[in-house]
């Protein structure tokens, strides 16, 4: 028997190790949130019932929830692929906002079906930011200009070109408003297309006893496609990651570039394809935002809502598995939902969720368990047994 | 636009007001870098001592107390970075990220909170940091006048902290023990140095001068404090350190560069829009980098040859 508490001991605590971290980093900063909501004088637990309410209370909300995390899934994703070959590239920001202005100009501009369009625009989105990704990368391999100063820069650029170009060049024909800074909106065939989850729910057999619920609940959901593209990118980079040569040798890359040379890895080849794939991703992310909610390029959409950041928080809660990225980008962009939410209905600045997410972040960037663990050394050990006892 | 001397002059000072916050954090990045603190939150750093000594200063209105708490914001940010890289063996990166992240949260919830808006504040009643008085040059050489004009106490004292920091650190045993912490912790520690304490208190004590330069932003030229006032000026000052070799003399040299693309953004306002031309201080420092690489590798090429 000890034995066997010993053996589902040893599981629990790999279990721990993984998830333990992320949950501790969540709910601590979630207390420092609260007691900055405290003296600024708002009740945190109301602040965070509206949040959650605002977050997944209905259908609506849910949705509005998915169709948000689904940039910041994206950006989490060119995260993973970059940061675990070793390449701590910042740039998803600047990706994502010219995959997003190339996606708007080519479903507005060009003739065709729809579908042609949002394909193509797909495509050049996709183009783009990988290129952009990649001139960072061979400023790095060229003039060994650091990646964080690369891609920081290079956000910045992108964002003001492409407020230049919204302002000056493409700016929305039909716009009468002198201070609209955006393109034009896509027609209808032009955009991803919506799920139409309530039409299912309804659809279900009569005799169900939770059908009258769910129905009322997906009343107003209303989540576009480009969620569930992203959900099938997610187990497409998983198996390229885990399951694949390439994913093993960027890895090594990634632990130790010498041994992954000597063991036979093209460290130039490498980069450039990690590069291409990070800001591939990063830029179907800005394209998905356009086509499958916003339907224009607005000035500083993605500047100021910051969604290459959250991807890259959830990427860092998630130790680059993509999908743990996916859920922790789930629960961010809850975080922002509920927090707009909170904003409107008890008039908290929904920057609180900014400083949780810096919170979260610092106390990722700590084995805090390890930490933890490291000092109660000969308490775990004995505790660990007694616990394995009791579940048997 | 025509070139005269008066006009030169006038981007001499406004290259002079772009310079001095830039400065003042790079000499900060020095002796992060020197001291293995690889410090990406200068840029969050920045933004909330702005913030905090821009608060100080409208709500209390005592110039001495608003540039304090501006500076031990400053250290103690910079502190928070350094505790978590040298004693928790936090990412780096990741660390740095995360009080840029949090800063932004913080300093827009506060103006929310505290000044009921979003954006700018702009009260015309808060006095900036007092001006030094040239007016006895002007009627004798009104250029050098003009070259001067408007700066603040702060802007010279940029200057002297450069020289300071050149005397600390390589002319003391202090600034000598520093230095051989960057090259060689582990020979440093054979010394009998206590490392981890120097990596955490220099950077702590430097994060002062980013204070100065935050008091710089947002009391300096204008009075104001608006979202991301700091504007990549963190970034670039982690560039600008790249490139003066971590001298603190080089330092004025570098972050001069990087104020004159500022300035050439702000002079060029009439022939292009100012969209693009806000990207010039970004290409440039990604370009200078480059260029810097490019030409010293040369030089090692041909030393090698010879």
């Amino acid at each position: 028997m000890s034995k066997n508490g010993k053996g589902s001991g040893r599981t629990l605590s790999g279990l721990l190790d993984a998830l333990g971290q992320p949950v501790i980093a969540v709910l601590i900063s979630f207390l420092i949130g609260a007691v900055i909501l405290f003296a600024s004088g708002y009740n945190p637990l109301t602040a965070y019932g509206t949040m959650i309410t605002g977050a997944f209370g209905k259908g609506f909300y849910l949705s509005s929830t998915l169709s948000r995390a689904t940039p910041i899934i994206m950006g989490g994703l060119a995260v993973c692929i970059a940061w675990r070959s070793g390449y701590e590239c910042m740039g998803g920001e600047g990706q994502m906002i010219f995959g997003a202005m190339v996606s708007a100009l080519i479903c507005y501009y060009m003739p065709g079906p729809g579908i042609v369009r949002i394909l193509v625009a797909f495509a050049a989105a996709c183009l783009v930011g990988a290129l952009y990704c990649m001139f960072s990368g061979w400023l790095w391999h060229r003039f060994k200009v650091t990646f964080v100063i690369s891609t920081l820069m290079l956000n910045y650029i992108a964002n003001y070109v492409c407020s230049y170009l919204t302002l000056y060049v493409f700016r929305d024909p039909a716009s009468t408003d002198i201070n609209a800074t955006q393109t034009g909106k896509l027609i209808e065939s032009a955009r991803i297309g919506r799920i139409d989850l309530p039409g299912l729910v309804n659809s279900l057999p009569d005799g169900l006893p939770f059908k009258e619920g769910l129905v009322k609940y997906f009343k107003g959901f209303n989540l576009h496609w480009g969620f569930v593209i992203t959900v099938v990118l997610v187990i497409l980079t998983w198996v390229l990651l885990k399951k694949t040569v390439f994913g093993y040798r960027s890895r090594m890359n990634g632990l130790n570039d010498r041994f992954a040379l000597y063991g036979g890895v093209a460290p130039v080849k490498m980069l450039y394809v990690v590069m291409f794939l990070s800001g591939a991703a990063a830029a179907l992310g800005g394209s998905f935002e356009v086509l499958g909610s916003k339907y224009r390029y607005v000035d500083q959409m993605i500047f100021s809502t910051g969604y290459a950041w959250s991807g890259m928080v959830a990427a860092l809660l998630a130790n680059f598995d993509p999908f743990g990225t996916m859920f922790a980008s789930i629960l961010l962009a809850a975080l922002a939902t509920g927090g707009a939410a909170m904003q409107r209905s008890a008039g908290i600045p929904i920057e609180t969720v900014k400083m949780i997410e810096g919170v979260i972040m610092l106390l990722m960037s700590v084995k805090l368990l390890r930490l933890f663990a490291f000092r109660h050394k000969a308490k775990t050990t004995a505790t660990a047994d007694e616990k394995g006892g009791d579940e048997e | 636009m025509t070139l005269s001397a008066d006009y030169l002059a006038q981007v001499f000072n406004t290259t002079i007001r772009y310079l001095t916050p830039i400065l003042l954090i790079t000499l900060c990045a020095n002796i992060c870098s020197k001291s293995r603190v690889f410090n990406i939150g200068l840029e969050g750093t920045l933004l909330s001592s702005a913030f905090f000594a821009y608060l100080v200063q409208n709500k209390v209105g005592n110039i001495w107390l608003a540039v304090s708490v501006g500076m031990l914001t400053g250290m103690l940010f910079t502190f928070i970075i350094a505790l978590f890289i040298v004693k928790l063996n936090g990412q780096p990166m990741i660390v740095g990220m995360a009080v840029n992240t949090f800063s932004q949260g913080l300093t827009t919830f506060l103006l929310q909170t505290i000044f009921h808006t979003k954006g700018v504040v702009n009260d015309v009643k808060v006095t900036g940091l007092p001006k030094v008085n040239l007016t006895f040059l002007e009627e004798k050489f009104p250029i050098v006048y003009k070259m001067f004009s408007k700066l603040t106490a702060v802007d010279y004292l940029a200057f002297v902290l450069a020289i300071v920091m050149f005397i600390i650190l390589y002319r003391t045993v202090i600034g000598f023990r520093i230095r051989c912490i960057g090259i060689n912790p582990e020979a440093a520690k054979s010394l009998g140095l206590r490392v981890d304490r120097y990596r955490v208190i220099a950077p702590t004590l430097s994060g002062c001068m980013i204070g100065l330069a935050g008091c710089l932003l947002s009391l300096g030229s204008v009075t104001m404090f608006m979202q991301d006032i700091s504007a990549a000026r963190g970034y670039v000052a982690l560039a600008a350190n790249n490139l003066c070799l971590g001298h603190p003399l080089g330092a004025i040299a570098s972050s001069a560069l990087f104020g004159f693309t500022k300035a050439l953004s702000q002079i060029l306002q009439n022939v292009a829009p100012m969209q693009l031309l806000e990207c010039i201080p970004y290409a440039s420092t990604i370009a200078a980098m480059a260029i810097y690489y490019a030409v010293t590798t040369r030089k090692h090429k041909k030393r090698k040859a010879l």
